[in-house]
């Protein structure tokens, strides 16, 4: 295959050794690229409005110029043009037509300046980076909505924003902040650090690989266009139920659609990993050598390929509601209106554990190393996992408690739900066993693992309250359901993937983040989060409802608390994104190996080479194996020495 | 710490500069793209999962007498084409049968039937669609015609699409088998609108079932 004139090859048999391709000579709007993006993406507009309004004035509808079909189409037809003149389909449609596929050339791998990385990449450390930047911007975004949110809130009354832009903040501030960065994070984090662990060159489908990633930003910035459009953004939450969804102005398909895309890519990249982890492990990488992390994206990967499609279900329902008028959920025509709260649900607690279990991985991760011990109860960790996700498919209905669901399901629900927490109880315990006389370096990785164990159990229990059918129906749509969300999900999720950046920074950037700011970061953030979300709590309790604009003078204190504390949560926020950047740039330069971790990441060096390995490696024994002597992980290019275990040096406990 | 940069070719590879990865070991005998198709098509299931659940949750909401909805024309409930339907199942079960014919003689290499077995697959599908299409410009009510309607186009329209795509798919393969692609050894080209085509037949085994007889 060593030129382009080869004939087809089947896929997975192309060949290494050949010349590299020759330089692409065609002008700027027939080359893959930006330029013929936007002509494609505009040619594909046109196509659209003009298909649609020509159909329509055919079939005598009126109006012809209807918006809510046209944004259907539009939202549908111009990404996939502009995916098309970028180039991401290009190997796939030659494939599938026979054509003789471009040769191999590698040509888009790695890359040498940052302009590459706003082109189509097949590299999964370049994808990693790219997915990284784009989810930190949507965060930022996200957080910039909760600051207005949180101003309106600061006193009783309308001041800053009216009740109907409240309600598209707090929707839109949701829907970025789950579907746009904490469930694609894990994917950036996973893209790059999965496939090294696991001892492979790359992801099982490096195209596809790239496929997933662009699409994200479609998904995100569908959502945020929905600002653009009559009536402002969709504002039915971000659960967006249904008939409620249906009444909104048309930007509410913003939601719909926009959620379609995140879905597919989120897809897409679970299948890549599944596939990867099963099929190009290292030789002697069995299950039981793997480290946490990938049997937590594993999982994950499964949890999101069965579920995922529940919410594209539900979204695809609520779209023919909307544009086609059918009658899913519409009662007047005999629909099932709580129908959707099911399907959507089916999804979205599975999703809570989508949000969490790469964290779980992480943090096991980053104890084990910076405790020097080996995780307590390495295979128990493993399993625990696997009955989350189980377990994660039977709990769905504890968030239609007083939905006027059928009331049967109530006892059912609610002990699935308590059951819940058996496994996860494990893992928390397991990392304090972990933790147990190990010789801990309070590393900033470290400090946010060990904040995310606090802050998640505080999470962890309201949610058992609110698993309770009696305390639910009291505690439902209240602060105290606003207060669990952001323990599980902002001291939960966040901080491990705070914990997760921090960790391997200096692997993907070659490059040492500065530590002093880094654990300034970490307080200035754990002690603004509570004072943010910790009185959240009684004011739910009180009743305080969430959702709504204005409130009841008797919460007023505890509100301005709360947004004093947000406050100072959006400014720890720019410590780390400085921290990042200057870094990035001027940072000390990394050694390979500077938390002297056993895993195979830090075996190569930081950051790795193109191909991560000149060989692959060999795995002899447990990831986790600190502190017992000669124990080794991996054995890499042959004979050459690797890392192992030696005894703790007698000055690195005095650095704290 | 630990040294493993770029090493010089001391192992007698000729690409030791990180131009070219070394080569990839394959943990299990499965090939990434068949796994990679039975995870795309269990997620296709939950999507028709999801389609399910509306239905059942319509019919279970919307009392016996009025399921189907009464016929304004007739008076009577709506009735349900089962016979055709059952014709159309055949045709797809038939077809099932013929792909994999196709995909048994190239590992032959009789590449004869290869073509025949791809042409007459795609006959098939083709016929169904159009049976397909045929009833719903005869059936009487729309999507928007209560639960019912929407349900019932609803699920038979996201199979007519996999359908669809199923036969897009397989015309490109026959394409390439007479353009003599695929060799008895290299066919996983062949092989994912294969199986594609055979879930796409499960699938409305279990739409037949549940939306025509039950
Ligand atoms: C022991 C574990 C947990 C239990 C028992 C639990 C239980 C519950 C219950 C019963 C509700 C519904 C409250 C209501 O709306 O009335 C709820 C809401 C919620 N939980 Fe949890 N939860 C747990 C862990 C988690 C985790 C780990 C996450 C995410 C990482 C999470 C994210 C959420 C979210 C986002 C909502 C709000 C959904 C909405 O907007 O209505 N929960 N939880
Ligand atoms: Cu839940």
């Amino acid at each position: 295959m060593s030129d382009a004139t080869a004939h087809t090859v089947e896929h997975g048999e192309h060949e290494v050794g050949h010349a590299p391709a020759p330089p692409d000579r065609r002008n700027l709007l027939q080359r893959p690229g930006w330029v013929r993006a936007v002509m494609y993406g505009a040619i594909s507009f046109g196509l659209a409005t003009a298909f649609v309004t020509g159909l329509r004035s055919l079939g005598d509808l009126d109006p012809i110029w209807e918006l809510d079909v046209l944004l259907t189409a539009w939202t549908v037809v111009v990404p996939l043009g502009f995916l098309t003149g970028l180039g991401v389909f290009s190997y796939w449609i030659y494939w599938v037509t026979g054509k003789p596929t471009l040769p191999d050339d590698h040509s888009g791998h790695g890359a040498d300046s940052w302009k590459d990385y706003f082109k189509v990449n097949t590299d999964h450390k370049v994808i990693g980076v790219q997915y990284l930047i784009t989810v930190f911007f949507f965060f930022v975004v996200g957080g910039l909505m909760a600051m207005f949110i949180r101003a309106e809130l600061a006193e009783p009354g309308t001041q800053l924003i009216d009740p109907n832009a409240f309600n598209g903040f707090t929707s839109v501030h949701a829907t970025l902040m789950i579907f746009l960065f904490v469930v694609p994070v894990f994917a950036g984090l996973g893209n790059y650090v999965i496939p090294i662990m696991i001892g492979a060159t790359d992801m099982a489908f490096p195209r596809l690989n790239a496929l997933s990633f662009w699409m994200l930003p479609i998904g995100g910035l569908i959502i945020l266009s929905s600002f653009l459009l009559p009536g402002g953004a969709f504002s039915a939450g971000w659960t967006n139920y249904a008939p409620l969804a249906t009444q909104q102005p048309d930007s509410n398909l913003m939601f719909q659609m926009g959620v379609q895309w995140a879905g597919a890519s989120s897809i897409a990249t679970a299948l890549n990993f599944l596939v990867t982890i099963i099929t190009m492990r290292a030789p002697g990488m069995t299950f039981w050598r793997m480290p946490l992390l990938c049997w937590a994206n594993f999982t994950t990967s499964l949890l999101v390929v069965l579920a995922t499609p529940f919410i594209a279900g539900s979204q695809f329902l609520l779209m023919f509601d909307r544009v086609l008028h059918t009658n899913f959920f519409e009662v007047a025509g005999g629909g099932y209106v709580v129908g959707y709260q099911h399907i959507f649900w089916f999804y979205s607690h599975p999703a809570v554990y989508i949000m969490l279990l790469p964290g779980f991985g992480i943090i096991s991760e980053v104890l084990s190393v910076f405790a020097r011990k080996p995780i307590f109860g390495y295979r128990l960790m493993a399993l625990s996992l696997v009955a989350i996700l189980f377990l994660g498919f039977s709990v769905w209905a504890h968030h239609m408690f007083v939905a006027g669901m059928a009331p049967w399901l109530r006892i059912p629900m609610m002990i699935t739900t308590l059951l819940i927490a058996v496994p996860t109880g494990i893992k928390v315990f397991s990392w304090l066993a972990t933790l147990w006389e190990g010789k801990i370096h309070f590393k900033t990785p470290m400090l946010w693992a060990v904040g995310f164990i606090s802050m998640f159990v505080i999470g962890g229990l309201s949610g058992i309250f609110l698993g309770s059918v009696p305390i639910d129906q009291h505690a439902s749509d209240t602060y105290f359901v606003v207060a669990h969300i952001h323990y599980v999900l902002y001291g939960g999720s966040v901080f491990t993937i705070f914990a997760g950046v921090y960790y391997w920074f200096p692997k993907m950037t070659g490059r040492m983040y500065n530590e002093t700011l880094g654990k300034a970061h970490f307080w200035l953030t754990f002690i603004a989060f509570n004072v943010t979300f910790f009185a959240q709590h009684w004011v739910g309790l009180q009743g305080m409802p969430r959702r709504v604009a204005d409130y009841d003078p008797v919460f007023a204190d505890w509100n301005m608390v709360s947004s004093i504390g947000s406050f100072v949560l959006g400014a720890s926020t720019l410590i780390f994104l400085y921290n990042m950047l200057v870094s990035w740039r001027s940072g000390e330069p990394a050694p390979s190996n500077p938390w002297r971790a056993l895993t195979i990441e830090w075996q190569i060096s930081s950051p790795p080479s193109k191909f991560n390995f000149d060989e692959i490696p060999q795995v002899v024994g447990g990831p986790y194996e600190y502190g017992v002597p000669g124990a080794r992980h991996v054995v890499l290019n042959g004979s050459r020495t690797v890392e192992t275990e030696k005894p703790e040096p007698a000055t690195v406990g005095a650095e704290h | 710490m630990t040294s493993v940069a770029p090493t010089e070719s001391d192992h007698g590879h000729a690409h030791g500069h990180g131009d070219h990865p070394p080569e990839q070991y394959y943990s299990s005998k499965v090939e990434p793209p068949i796994l990679g198709i039975y995870l795309f098509l269990a997620s296709e299931a939950m999507l028709f999962g999801s389609f399910f659940a509306a239905y059942f949750f319509a019919r279970v909401a919307v009392p016996h007498e009025f399921w189907p909805p009464i016929n304004p024309k007739t008076g009577h409930q709506f009735e349900l084409p089962v016979f055709l339907a059952l014709i159309n199942t055949i045709i797809l079960v038939t077809s099932s049968v013929t792909v994999h014919w196709a995909v048994t003689s190239l590992k032959r290499n009789y590449r004869a039937g290869l073509i025949a077995g791809l042409t007459l697959t795609s006959l098939l599908g083709l016929t169904f669609l159009l049976i397909q299409i045929r009833e719903y410009m005869r059936i009487g009510f729309s999507p928007r015609d209560e639960a019912f309607g929407s349900t019932f186009y609803g699920l038979t329209g996201l199979h007519g699409a996999h359908v669809f795509m199923g036969l897009t798919f397989l015309s490109f393969a026959l394409w390439r088998s007479m353009k003599g692609h695929y060799s008895p050894k290299h066919h996983v080209g062949l092989e994912l609108p294969a199986i594609y085509w055979h879930f796409v037949d499960v699938m409305w085994i279990v739409v037949y079932v549940m939306v025509y007889v039950v």
